[in-house]
C-alpha cells in the first residue's frame, strides 16, 4: 500500500506494480513534482551562442536576459538543435536476477531505465534502449517519439535476466553500432572484469558520448548478512561454489565489494564518466535525481 | 600428594565436552545453498582471510570445548592435597589410624621412628573437624582390646600419648581386622591410616583372608617412616647352654649366636655378659655381612637358686635388639642314691664303698658337691627318685617292676642312671627288664660274664675323649692312670666295641651309653668296687665317677631358660600339689598377675599369655611354696629375633598381600611437611571466566 508521497519511490512499492509503464509514470511523475521546485529548468544539449533576433525566429527563444543588458533582440543559438539522444544499456545477465529482499536487480534496472526514458522522451530527447547478457538481446535505437515508449517498455518487459554478463564485450559491441554520439545509461551490477567494462566504457567516451553508469547491487552483495554455514552458489557460472561462514568473513567481503567499487568510481571518475552506485534498496528518485544533476 | 574430586560424579560432565564438537559436525552437515551473484568475492574473502579464519575458528572450539570441561571439573570440585593428605571427600570422616608400635620402630626412621610416627598420628588427630570420629589402634594388640571411634581430639591425643613401643611384632591381622569392624559401619568417608616402617616381620604372618570383614572401598593409607641412612643391624639370635647342667662352682658354658641383618661385615662388637646384674665376661667379635657367629661365655655361679642373665650387644650406632634376657636355675648339691647290691658289714667290702669315697672322700655333707646316699636293693620300691639327679645302681641283682617304671620316668624327665656289673647281677632279669623293654634302657643285652685271674686282666685301651663325661682325661696323667688299670671281670655285650666310651684292649666295651628322653645311662660292664678290676685305687677313679656323675646330672641338674618371644604363651609346670592355688607373676614392668594353677597329668600347670614385655619374669606362690618342690622362680622373654631386622616389604609385595585393597604408600614427610589441603574450586572458576571472555572476544571478532 501506498502511504504517502515518500513512498512513491521505495523500490519495495515498485515491485508490487507490475505494469513497468505505470512504474515508470509513477517515478517521473512523483519525482517531476518535486523537480520543478527545484532550480532545474529543462532539458538541452550544450548551449553556443546568442545571434541578433530576426523576423520569424520564434519569439520563445528571445533571451529577455541579454534584451535587459544590451536593449537589443538576441536568440540563444544551441549547439545541436536536435534532441539528446540517449541510449538506456540494461544489463540482463543471469546475476541481475537477485533479490535478497523485494525487487530484483533486474527489475530494479527495468523501472530506472523505464524511469529515464519516460523522462527523456517527455522532454522530447530521443531514447534508446539496449539489453544485454552474453550478446546484445535487443537494440533499439533512439527515438524521440512519445509512443516510443511503449516500445521501449515491451522490450523490457518481454525480457528476463539470463545467461552470463560480458559486459565488457557487449559495451564494445555497442559501441560499434551507435553512429551518433549522445548519452549512454548503462545499467548494471558489473559483475565482470573491471579492466574489461572500463575498457568498453572509455570506448564511448571515446567517440564523444556522455556515459553515466548505474551501478546497481543489491544490500545483500554489499553487507552479506547471512548467518549460519552456507554453501554459495554462483548465477551464472554453475561450477562457481564456495562454502563459507559469513559472519567470519562479513568484514573482509566488504572490504573487497568497497574495493570494487572504489576502483570503479575512481576509474569512471578518471575517464569522465559519471558513476553512480545504488543500491536496489535505494529509492529511484535518487538515481533519477543524480541524472537529472548530470542533465544540469 | 594426591588429587581426588569432592563430587566426581560431575565428571560425567565431561562429555558434554563433545558437544562444541558435535555442534561445529552438525553445522557443517546443515549447510544452506544460496544462489548468489557475487560469489567471486566471497571467494576472494575468504582467500584473503583463509589462515586467521582457521585459527581463530579452531581456537573458538578449543575455548568452548575447555569452557565444557571448566565447568564440568568446577561441580566435581577438584581437591589437590600436598603433604601424604588428610581426608579425601567431603562429609564427616570415620577415620582409623593404626600405629606401629612394633620393637623396630625404635631403630627405624634413623632411631626416630616411633617418635615421628606418633608426631605423624597426632597431625592426623588434630586434622580431624567437627562431627569426625577416629580410633587410634597401636598395632601390638592381642585382639582383646576394645576400641571405638570417638569425636574428641583431646580424649585420642591422650590414648596417643599413652601408647608406648612394644617389644614385640606388629600384630597386623589383629589391628587391621579390628579397623575393618569398627568402620563396618554407614559413613561417608571411611579411611584407615597405617603409621608404619614396613618392618617385614610383622607382614610374614598377615593374611588379609583371615580377616572377619574387610572393604575394599575403604582407602588404605600407608604412611611409611624411613631411614635415610642403612645402619648396623643385628641383635643376639639365641643363648644356650654349653656343657651339662647349671650347678654351683661348676663350670657354667653359655653360647651366644650373634646374627647380623645387614649388608655389610660388624667389626669390633662387644658381646657382655651378666649374670644377677654384674659384669662376668666380655668379648669382641666380628659377624659377616647377613651371617651369623657364636660366642662363647665360661663362668661360674656361687650360690645355688634363681639367677638372672642378659647377654648384651655394644657398639655406636648398632640397630636392632641388643639385650637377650635369660633364667638360671642353680642345682647346690649333687644328689646321689647309690643302690648297693652286695652290702657287707665291713663298709670297706661293700660295694658301693669306693664310689661313696670319690663322691665324698670326707664323708660329711658340706665338704663336697656330691651328696651321696646309699640305700641297698631290698627298698627299691619304696625309695622316691624325685629328688635326686643321677641313680647308680651297684652290682643289683634284680630291678623290681615297680622300680624299673619309676627309673624310665626319671631318666626321661633329664636323669641319669649308672648301672655297674658284678657276680650279683642277673644278667636275664636285666636283659628282660631294661634291654629288651620298650623303650629300652640298655644299649644292648647283656651277654655271659668273663671273669679270668687278675693277673690276666685286660688293660684299657681307648677312651672317647670328645665324650663330655670323660673330657678331663685329655690330662696325660689321668689318662695313663686309667690305662694303667687291669679288668679281669666283666659282662659281654652284644654292642660293638666301637659304640663304646671305654674300651678293654681285647675290643670289649667297658662302658657304654644309651639315651633316653631327657636323660642319659651309662653301663659300666665291670664292677665299682675292687672286685674285678683295679680302677678303685687308680688316681683316674675319681674324676671318672665325678665327670660320669656330672654328665649323667645334666639334664636334671639346675636349668637354664632361653626365654620365650615376647607375645608367646608360657606354660610353667609345678608339683601336682599346687593344682587349685594361683601363681603371681611379676613382669618386668613391676606389674602384677596372678593365674590359676590347673592339672596336668601327673604334674600341675599355670598358663600365661601376657608376656608383652621383654625382660626377666618373677614367679611366687601367694602364702609360700612348698620346701624343696623345685618351684621355678624366674623365666625369660625376649623380643622375637626377626624384629631386630630392619629389611621392609616392598610397595609391590604389600598391594599383593593387601590385594583387592588399594594401597597407598605414602612417605612421612609429605604429612610432616603440611597435609593442606587446596580446594581448586576458585583457580577453575578463574579459568571459566577467562575462558568465556576469550571466546565472547574471538566470536565477537568473526
Amino acid at each position: 500500500m501506498i502511504n504517502g508521497e515518500k513512498n512513491y519511490f521505495d523500490p519495495k512499492v515498485l515491485a508490487g506494480i507490475s505494469n513497468l509503464y505505470l512504474r515508470a509514470r509513477w517515478v517521473v511523475e512523483g519525482m517531476m513534482s518535486g523537480v520543478h521546485r527545484s532550480r532545474a529548468k529543462g532539458f538541452s544539449v550544450e548551449f553556443e551562442e546568442h545571434r541578433e533576433y530576426s523576423p520569424g525566429d520564434e519569439i520563445r527563444r528571445i533571451d529577455w536576459k541579454a534584451l535587459g543588458k544590451f536593449d537589443r533582440y538576441f536568440i540563444k543559438e544551441y549547439e545541436d538543435e536536435t534532441n539528446l539522444r540517449a541510449y538506456l544499456v540494461l544489463d540482463a545477465s543471469a546475476s541481475m536476477d537477485y533479490a535478497s529482499d523485494g525487487i530484483t536487480k533486474f527489475d530494479y534496472g527495468c523501472t530506472l531505465a523505464a524511469s529515464l526514458a519516460y523522462l527523456i522522451l517527455k522532454q522530447q530527447d530521443a531514447a534508446g534502449l539496449v539489453t544485454f547478457s552474453t550478446r546484445v538481446e535487443a537494440f533499439i535505437p533512439p527515438k524521440a517519439k512519445r509512443d516510443y515508449l511503449i516500445q521501449i517498455l515491451h522490450a523490457l518487459e518481454n525480457r528476463g535476466p539470463a545467461g552470463e554478463t560480458n559486459v565488457g564485450k557487449i559495451l564494445e559491441e555497442i559501441g560499434g553500432q551507435i553512429r551518433r554520439r549522445g548519452l549512454v545509461i548503462l545499467v548494471s551490477d558489473l559483475l565482470d572484469d573491471p579492466e574489461q567494462i572500463l575498457k568498453g566504457l572509455r570506448l564511448f567516451r571515446f567517440k564523444g558520448n556522455d556515459v553515466i553508469v548505474f551501478h546497481i547491487l543489491d544490500q545483500a552483495e554489499l553487507d552479506l548478512p547471512f548467518d549460519g554455514n552456507i554453501l554459495f552458489e554462483d548465477l551464472e557460472e554453475a561450477n562457481l561454489k564456495v562454502v563459507a561462514d559469513p559472519r567470519s568473513i562479513r568484514n573482509t567481503y566488504r572490504e573487497v565489494v568497497q574495493e570494487f567499487i572504489n576502483e570503479m568510481r575512481k576509474q569512471c571518475h578518471d575517464s569522465s564518466i559519471d558513476y553512480q552506485l545504488i543500491s536496489t534498496s535505494t529509492p529511484l528518485d535518487q538515481a533519477l535525481a543524480s541524472y537529472l544533476s548530470w542533465r544540469g | 600428594m594426591s588429587f581426588f574430586f569432592l563430587h566426581p560424579l560431575y565428571l560425567f560432565g565431561l562429555a558434554a565436552a563433545s558437544l562444541p564438537i558435535l555442534i561445529h559436525l552438525l553445522n557443517r552437515r546443515r549447510m544452506k545453498r544460496i544462489r548468489f551473484p557475487a560469489v567471486r568475492f566471497v571467494l576472494l574473502s575468504q582467500k584473503r582471510i583463509s589462515r586467521s579464519y582457521r585459527l581463530r575458528h579452531w581456537l573458538l572450539l578449543v575455548l568452548r570445548t575447555l569452557a565444557v570441561i571448566f565447568l564440568a571439573l568446577l561441580l566435581a570440585n577438584p581437591i589437590f592435597q600436598t603433604g601424604a593428605g588428610l581426608f579425601a571427600g567431603s562429609g564427616p570422616v570415620s577415620l582409623v589410624v593404626l600405629l606401629d608400635n612394633s620393637l623396630s620402630m625404635t631403630w627405624s626412621g634413623d632411631g626416630d621412628g616411633f617418635k615421628r610416627a606418633k608426631e605423624a598420628a597426632g597431625l592426623l588427630i588434630s586434622a580431624l573437624n567437627d562431627g569426625d570420629r577416629a580410633a587410634l589402634i597401636p598395632t601390638n594388640i592381642s585382639g582383646k582390646e576394645v576400641f571405638r571411634l570417638k569425636g574428641e581430639k583431646e580424649v585420642l591425643l591422650k590414648e596417643l600419648d599413652r601408647i608406648e613401643v612394644a617389644d614385640g611384632v606388629a600384630n597386623l591381622t589383629a589391628s587391621l581386622g579390628k579397623a575393618y569392624e569398627l568402620l563396618n559401619e554407614p559413613a561417608s568417608q571411611k579411611e584407615i591410616r597405617l603409621i608404619t616402617d614396613m618392618g617385614l616381620a610383622g607382614w610374614d604372618e598377615f593374611s588379609l583372608s583371615s580377616l572377619k570383614h574387610v572393604d575394599p572401598s575403604i582407602q588404605l593409607k600407608v604412611i611409611h617412616i624411613a631411614s635415610k641412612q642403612k645402619p648396623l643391624n643385628s641383635t643376639v639370635k639365641e643363648i644356650r647352654l654349653g656343657g651339662q647342667g647349671v650347678g654351683v662352682n661348676l663350670p657354667l658354658n653359655l653360647e651366644t649366636t650373634v646374627a647380623n641383618f645387614g649388608d655389610s661385615e660388624i667389626k669390633d662388637l662387644l658381646v657382655q655378659l651378666s649374670i644377677d646384674g654384674q659384669t662376668k665376661e666380655q668379648k669382641l667379635t666380628a659377624i659377616p655381612a647377613k651371617g651369623e657367629t657364636t660366642v662363647s661365655f665360661q663362668t661360674r655361679l656361687n650360690q645355688p637358686g634363681s639367677h638372672t642373665g642378659q647377654v648384651t650387644l655394644k657398639k655406636e650406632g648398632l640397630a636392632g635388639n641388643s639385650k637377650a634376657y635369660f633364667a638360671l636355675d642353680a642345682q647346690d648339691k649333687l644328689k646321689v642314691l647309690v643302690v648297693d647290691g652286695d652290702p657287707q658289714t665291713s663298709l670297706v667290702q661293700s660295694e658301693s664303698f669306693f664310689l661313696t669315697r670319690a663322691l665324698n672322700p670326707a664323708g660329711e655333707r658340706d665338704s663336697s658337691l656330691y651328696l651321696p646316699t646309699v640305700i641297698v636293693s631290698d627298698g627299691l620300691n619304696t625309695t622316691s627318685l624325685d629328688s635326686y639327679q643321677v641313680v647308680v645302681l651297684c652290682n643289683v641283682p634284680a630291678l623290681p617292676d615297680g622300680f624299673v617304671q619309676k627309673l624310665q620316668d626319671f631318666v626321661r624327665q633329664g636323669g641319669g642312671l649308672l648301672i655297674f656289673g658284678g657276680d650279683r647281677m642277673q644278667t636275664d632279669n636285666y636283659n628282660l627288664k631294661i634291654a629288651q623293654s620298650s623303650p629300652p634302657m640298655l644299649p644292648a643285652p647283656i651277654r655271659e660274664r668273663k671273669l679270668g685271674p687278675e693277673a690276666n686282666g685286660e688293660k684299657i685301651d681307648k677312651i672317647d675323649l670328645t665324650h663330655p663325661a670323660l673330657q678331663g682325661f685329655t690330662d696325660g696323667i689321668l689318662q695313663e692312670s686309667m690305662k694303667s688299670a687291669r679288668v679281669w671281670g666283666y659282662s659281654r655285650t652284644s654292642a660293638p666295641g666301637k659304640s663304646a666310651l671305654i674300651t678293654l684292649a681285647n675290643g670289649d666295651p667297658l662302658l657304654l651309653e644309651q639315651k633316653l628322653g631327657a636323660g642319659r645311662i651309662l653301663f659300666a660292664t665291670s664292677t665299682a668296687d675292687r672286685d674285678w678290676n683295679d680302677l678303685p685305687v687308680k688316681t683316674a677313679y675319681l674324676p671318672l665317677i665325678h665327670g660320669l656323675t656330672n654328665y649323667l646330672a645334666g639334664g636334671k641338674r639346675g636349668a637354664m631358660d632361653g626365654g620365650i618371644p615376647v607375645g608367646a604363651t608360657k606354660e610353667i609346670f609345678l608339683p601336682p600339689s599346687y593344682v587349685g592355688k594361683s601363681l603371681k607373676i611379676t613382669k618386668p614392668n613391676k606389674l602384677e598377675a596372678e593365674v590359676s594353677i590347673s592339672a596336668n597329668k601327673d604334674r600341675s600347670v599355670a598358663t600365661f599369655q601376657e608376656n608383652d614385655r621383654a625382660g626377666i619374669y618373677r614367679l611366687s606362690i601367694p602364702g609360700g611354696e612348698e620346701k624343696g618342690s623345685g618351684t621355678p622362680k624366674l623365666y625369660a622373654v625376649n623380643p622375637p629375633f626377626l624384629e631386630s631386622r630392619l629389611d621392609e616389604i616392598s610397595q609391590r609385595e604389600l598391594q599383593e598381600k593387601l590385594r583387592p585393597v588399594q594401597v597407598d604408600v605414602i612417605p612421612v614427610e609429605a604429612l610432616e611437611k603440611g597435609g593442606k589441603r587446596t580446594d581448586l574450586a576458585l583457580p577453575l572458576v578463574g579459568l571459566l571466566i577467562v575462558t568465556l571472555l576469550l571466546e565472547g572476544w574471538l566470536a565477537q571478532r568473526f
